[in-house]
């Protein structure tokens, strides 16, 4: 598995929780409110306000992890500790977004430290 | 370059114009006192874009949500690229992602419901096929 498969990977897994997110504010907010111009500011809460904090935070670190996989892939610098490094970026944002949904504070942190951690290693890897 | 990047190098265009265009009207409506303060809340009273008219809040959203759209479709670009993906499909695909955000902005400015979603679905969709592209 390439970082460039994780990447693509990372990118269904932000997918995917948009969706949860959107299927949540539709459950609370209505398909209405969805649809329209949503002047009026109306917030959701529970499960489905983690949820879109979650997808924040994912979006963020996406911002961080494809141009380190880029650099990486574009100059020639793979190898396999930075699969392993994108790897365990992978499985950290996947335990996150399940660790934020369902409350687990202690993983969460954990799980969002480790998926930093990866990033900064390969890019200390690229340079 | 590959069509793709094209189409996502005028997309990162597209976001420049929406930034323009958010910003612009914001400074007229609060003035750059507000807008070069710190935008502390506790001095305004309260989040800044709570104080902009209807149509350049809507312009504030419609560029806060291009942001999320942009990153993914950066992505969805460049493993196509990199992976030598690239084809008629996935151009397509590009093309439809860059025309769907180019409408959505009137779309949302002038609330063209629910016709927004369905504009904003189509790039969504696109940039997943284009992802799911790079796999196979």
């Amino acid at each position: 598995m390439t970082e460039i498969t994780i990447l693509v990977l990372y990118g269904f897994l932000v997918i995917i929780t948009l969706l949860m997110q959107a299927t949540g504010a539709m459950t609370q907010l209505g398909m209405g409110y969805l649809l329209s111009s949503r002047d009026e500011n109306r917030t959701v809460s529970g499960i489905a306000a983690r949820l879109e904090r979650a997808l924040n935070n994912s979006i963020t670190a996406m911002v961080l992890f494809a141009p380190a996989v880029l650099l990486i892939v574009v100059t020639d610098k793979s190898s396999s500790q930075s699969v392993l490094a994108a790897q365990i970026f992978l499985i950290a944002r996947l335990v996150y977004v399940h660790a934020y949904a369902f409350k687990l504070t202690g993983i969460r942190s954990l799980s969002w430290t480790a998926g930093l951690a990866s990033t900064a290693v390969l890019y200390f890897m690229a340079l | 370059m590959t069509p793709e990047l094209t189409a996502l190098t005028l997309a990162a265009l597209l976001q420049v114009v929406q930034y323009v265009l958010m910003a612009v009207p914001a400074n007229i409506e609060l003035g750059p006192g507000k807008t070069l303060s710190p935008r502390d809340r506790d001095r305004l009273g309260g989040n800044i874009q709570d104080m902009l008219s209807t149509r350049t809040a809507r312009l504030y959203r419609a560029l806060d949500n291009h942001f999320e759209g942009l990153i993914l479709f950066a992505i969805a670009t460049m493993v196509v690229t990199l992976g030598e993906k690239s084809g008629t499909f996935t151009t397509i695909c590009a093309f439809v992602y860059l025309f769907a955000r180019i409408a959505y902005v009137p779309a949302y400015a002038f609330g063209w419901s629910p016709w927004r979603s369905y504009i904003w679905l189509a790039g969504f969709a696109a940039t997943t096929a284009m992802l799911i592209a790079a796999l196979i």
